[in-house]
C-alpha cells in the first residue's frame, strides 16, 4: 500500500460549492435575524415613520436632528457620569472588600458570600427593590432618617435632578461590588506570598504593600475591570427604567431610554431608529478600542 | 404581492376554521381594561351577548394601559390575524388611523339613521374627534374627564375650606393647606401627562383660542402673552407650596393610591378615578370632585371641561365586520349601556346617564359634562403627540420650580424647532 503523502493529509474533507451547504443554515439565520433588521434599521433611520402610516424618506433630517436634540446629546453625558460612578461605587468598593476580605479566618468567606449575593438579583428586580427603599413618602431610607430625626436627609431622592442620577450609581454599586470583589480576590490569592514576605523584610508596611506590590500586580485584572465597567455601563438600561425612566427632567436619561420614548411613547419610529444608528456607531467604537486595549493588558508582570 | 398573501392566509384560516367551527364564528376585540369595574361589567355584557348570539364568540385580548398604547396595538394593527374590534381614543389616533387604513369607514351604518341617533348629540360634532371628513370611524364607548380636581372631603371639613369658585380662592385654599402643614395637591408626573392634561385645561382657559390651536398645531410660537399667564398661574400653585415633593418622579398610579391613603388634601386626574376607588380606597374615605376653577371670566371657554371619548373601531380587515358591528350595536344598546354607566364609565348614549342609577360621584362627573359651556380635548389625543409632550413637560418645569414661566416658554419653542413639522 502506498504511502499517503504530505499533500493527501492536508486534503480538506470536502471543497467548494459542497462547504456553502454546511454554512447556509447558519448564514440565513444570521442573515434572516442579524444582517437583514440591522440593514432595514439604517432605511428606516432616514424616514419620517409613526410606525402606522407608510414610512416618508425624509434624508438626514432625523440625523440633524438628533445632534440638536439637547436631550439625546445629554443622554451620553448622563452615560458618562454613570460609568464613571460605577468606576467609583463597583470598582473601587470591590477592590477594597476583596483586600479587607483577604482572610481564611473564621466568618470572611460567609461575609464574601454576603457581598456577593445581590449579583443573584435579576437587574429589573432590584431596581423594582429599590425603587421601594428610595420613596419619597413610604421608602426605608426615609423613615430611617425619619426615626433619627435627621428630617434634613429626607429627600425624594429619584424625583430631584441633583440626586437621581446619584442614587442610580449607589444601587448599581450595591449591585456589582460583589462581582469586582470576587473578580480582584481570586487575582489576589494568586500573587506570590514571597513577594509579600520580602515586603516586610524590606520594612513596608501593609499600606506600602498594598500600592507597591498588590495593585502594581492586579493591574490586568483592573484593566478588564474597567473594560467592563465601561461596556456594561453602556448597556445599564434596566436600572434607568425601573428607578426613574429617565426623570425627573430628563436628568438620568441615556441613550435607551430616551431611544424608548421617542419611538414607542410618542410614535416616532423613525427618529427613533436614527438614534440607535448613532449608539450603534458609538458602541462599535467604543469595542474597537476595547479590543485594541484588551491585546496589549495580557502582559504578565513578574 | 402583499394583497395576495393576506388573501392566500384569509383563505386558509377559513379554510380551518370552517372544517373545525362551522357555526361558531369568534369575533376578537383588543383592549385596556385589565381589571376594575369597568372590565367585570364589559365582562357581563360579552357575556349576555354571547347568550343572545350562541353562533357568535368573543375573544378578548386584553393589554395593560400603557403596553397597549406603547406596542400592544400597533403590533397587532399590523398583524395577519387582525382584531375585529379595538379600543382607541377619538381625536387624533382616529385620524392617524383612518389615513393609515386601519379603521374601517362605519358611514354605512352610522352616517345616519337609528344606531347613529341613539348617541349624545354631542358625539358627533367636529371637536369630538369621532369622525374623519365628516364620516364616523369610532363608535364611542365612554366619556372621560381627563382632569378635575379631586379633593378629600374629611381634610377640607378639618381646616374649614369649602370647593372654592375663583381661581384667587383657589390658591388661597393651597397656602392654608400648605401653611398648616399638609400636602395641598399630589400628582404623580412621571410621565408628563398627568400634570399635562391639567396645564392644557388652565391653558384653554386664558390663552385665546387661535393662539392656543395655533401653538399646538405648529403654526405659531408658545412664548406668547397667553401661555405666559398659563405657566404664571402653575408657578403661584408651586409658590404656595402646592405641590407634592416627589411629584416629577411618582408615578400616576402611586399618587392615586397616596390620595386614597390621606397623603394629600387634592389629586387632579381624569374621572378614572371613581373605577379605582373600589380597589385603592377604604369604605371610610371620603372624596368628592370641582372643575378648575374660572380664570378669566371674559374669556370664551372659561367653563370648558376637559375630555375626551373612548371606543371602538372596527379593523378594516376585520375577518367578521357584520358580527363586530353587531356587537357594537349591542354593547351600545341603552340597556347595556346602563349597567356600563353604573360600573363608573360615562355613558355617551342619550338619556343613559339621566335613567342610570349612577354612583353619585360618576353623577358629578356627568353633571360636570352637562353644565360645562363647552369641551377641550387633551392636546395629546388632539395634536402631534411630541408638541404636547413638550408643553407638558415645559409645565413640569414650572411647577417644580425647575424654570421660570419665560424660560419655559423659550425652552419649549426651541425644543419644537428641533423636533421639525409634524
Amino acid at each position: 500500500m502506498k504511502d499517503k503523502t504530505p499533500e493527501d493529509r492536508l486534503q480538506p474533507i470536502s471543497t467548494g460549492a459542497a462547504n456553502l451547504v454546511f454554512v447556509a443554515p447558519a448564514m440565513l439565520l444570521f442573515g434572516l435575524f442579524v444582517l437583514f433588521p440591522l440593514l432595514s434599521a439604517v432605511y428606516f433611520a432616514f424616514t419620517a415613520w409613526n410606525g402606522f402610516s407608510e414610512p416618508v424618506w425624509v434624508g438626514l433630517a432625523n440625523f440633524r436632528r438628533a445632534f440638536a436634540d439637547t436631550v439625546h446629546l445629554a443622554s451620553y453625558w448622563h452615560v458618562t457620569l454613570y460609568i464613571l460612578g460605577t468606576l467609583f461605587f463597583e470598582v473601587s468598593f470591590g477592590l477594597l472588600m476583596a483586600v479587607l476580605l483577604n482572610s481564611d479566618r473564621f466568618g470572611f468567606s460567609f461575609m464574601r458570600g454576603m457581598f456577593f449575593s445581590p449579583m443573584i438579583l435579576s437587574m429589573s428586580a432590584a431596581g423594582v427593590l429599590w425603587a421601594f427603599v428610595l420613596d419619597y413618602r413610604t421608602g426605608l431610607l426615609n423613615s430611617v432618617f425619619d426615626a433619627l430625626g435627621l428630617d434634613f436627609l429626607v429627600q425624594p431622592w429619584l424625583s430631584q435632578s441633583s440626586t437621581a442620577l446619584l442614587a442610580i450609581m449607589f444601587v448599581s454599586g450595591w449591585k456589582f461590588a460583589g462581582f469586582y470583589m470576587i473578580i480582584f480576590f481570586a487575582a489576589i490569592r494568586r500573587i506570590p506570598r514571597n513577594l509579600y514576605e520580602a515586603a516586610t523584610l524590606d520594612g513596608a508596611g501593609p499600606v506600602r504593600q498594598f500600592f507597591d506590590v498588590t495593585l502594581p500586580l492586579l493591574r490586568q485584572n483592573m484593566m478588564v475591570a474597567v473594560l467592563i465597567a465601561v461596556t456594561g455601563g453602556f448597556a445599564g438600561f434596566d436600572l434607568f427604567f425601573t428607578l426613574t425612566n429617565g426623570g425627573p427632567f430628563n436628568s438620568t436619561e441615556v441613550p435607551a431610554t430616551w431611544i424608548i420614548k421617542q419611538a414607542f411613547d410618542q410614535n416616532q419610529l423613525g427618529y427613533g431608529t436614527a438614534l440607535t444608528v448613532v449608539l450603534a456607531v458609538v458602541v462599535t467604537i467604543i469595542s474597537l478600542i476595547y479590543l485594541h486595549i484588551s491585546e496589549r493588558a495580557n502582559v504578565i508582570r513578574y | 404581492m402583499r394583497t395576495c398573501i393576506t388573501s392566500l392566509v384569509a383563505l386558509g384560516a377559513a379554510l380551518v376554521l370552517g372544517g373545525t367551527a362551522l357555526a361558531q364564528t369568534e369575533i376578537r376585540v383588543t383592549h385596556s381594561m385589565s381589571g376594575g369595574s369597568n372590565r367585570a361589567a364589559f365582562d357581563a355584557i360579552v357575556d349576555a351577548f354571547e347568550a343572545s348570539h350562541p353562533d357568535i364568540t368573543v375573544k378578548q385580548i386584553v393589554f395593560d394601559d400603557d403596553l397597549y398604547s406603547d406596542t400592544g396595538l400597533i403590533t397587532q394593527l399590523q398583524s395577519s390575524e387582525v382584531p375585529d374590534i379595538y379600543f382607541q381614543w377619538a381625536g387624533f389616533p382616529v385620524q392617524r388611523d383612518a389615513d393609515a387604513g386601519y379603521a374601517r369607514d362605519l358611514s354605512d351604518v352610522l352616517g345616519e339613521g337609528d344606531w347613529r341617533d341613539s348617541f349624545s348629540e354631542s358625539v358627533w360634532t367636529e371637536g369630538a374627534g369621532t369622525m374623519v371628513n365628516g364620516d364616523p370611524y369610532i363608535v364611542p364607548i365612554s366619556l372621560d374627564v381627563t382632569n378635575t380636581i379631586w379633593y378629600n372631603t374629611d381634610i377640607f371639613a378639618e381646616y374649614g375650606i369649602e370647593a372654592p369658585a375663583t381661581w384667587d380662592d383657589f390658591v388661597s385654599l393651597v397656602k392654608t393647606l400648605a401653611d398648616a402643614g399638609e400636602t395641598p395637591i399630589i400628582e404623580g408626573n412621571n410621565e408628563l401627562w398627568p400634570l399635562g392634561n391639567w396645564a392644557s385645561h388652565i391653558a384653554s382657559r386664558v390663552v385665546p383660542p387661535a393662539e392656543y390651536e395655533a401653538a399646538f398645531s405648529q403654526e405659531g410660537p408658545f412664548n406668547t402673552p397667553g401661555f405666559l399667564r398659563a405657566l404664571e398661574l402653575l408657578e403661584e400653585l408651586h409658590d404656595a407650596g402646592g405641590f407634592n415633593r416627589d411629584m416629577p418622579g411618582l408615578g400616576a398610579d402611586p399618587a392615586m393610591a397616596g390620595f386614597f391613603q390621606g397623603a394629600a388634601a387634592m389629586h387632579p386626574i381624569g374621572s378614572w378615578l371613581v373605577g379605582s376607588a373600589a380597589e385603592l380606597a377604604e369604605d371610610d374615605f371620603n372624596y368628592d370632585q370641582f372643575d378648575t376653577p374660572i380664570i378669566d371670566d371674559s374669556h370664551p371657554l372659561k367653563d370648558s371641561v376637559i375630555g375626551t371619548a373612548t371606543g371602538f373601531i372596527i379593523h378594516a380587515r376585520a375577518e367578521h365586520p357584520d358580527e363586530a358591528i353587531e356587537f357594537l350595536k349591542f354593547f351600545t344598546a341603552p340597556e347595556q349601556q346602563k349597567l356600563w354607566a353604573e360600573s363608573g364609565s360615562l355613558s355617551p348614549v342619550a338619556g343613559v346617564n339621566e335613567t342610570a342609577d349612577l354612583d353619585p360621584k360618576t353623577a358629578s362627573v356627568a353633571a360636570l359634562f352637562a353644565e360645562a359651556g363647552s369641551i377641550v380635548p387633551p392636546p395629546d389625543t388632539t395634536y402631534p403627540v411630541p408638541v404636547a409632550e413638550a408643553y407638558y413637560q415645559a409645565a413640569a418645569y414650572v411647577a417644580s420650580g425647575e424654570k421660570s414661566p419665560e424660560d419655559a416658554l423659550t425652552w419649549l419653542d426651541e425644543t419644537i424647532a428641533v423636533i421639525g413639522q409634524q
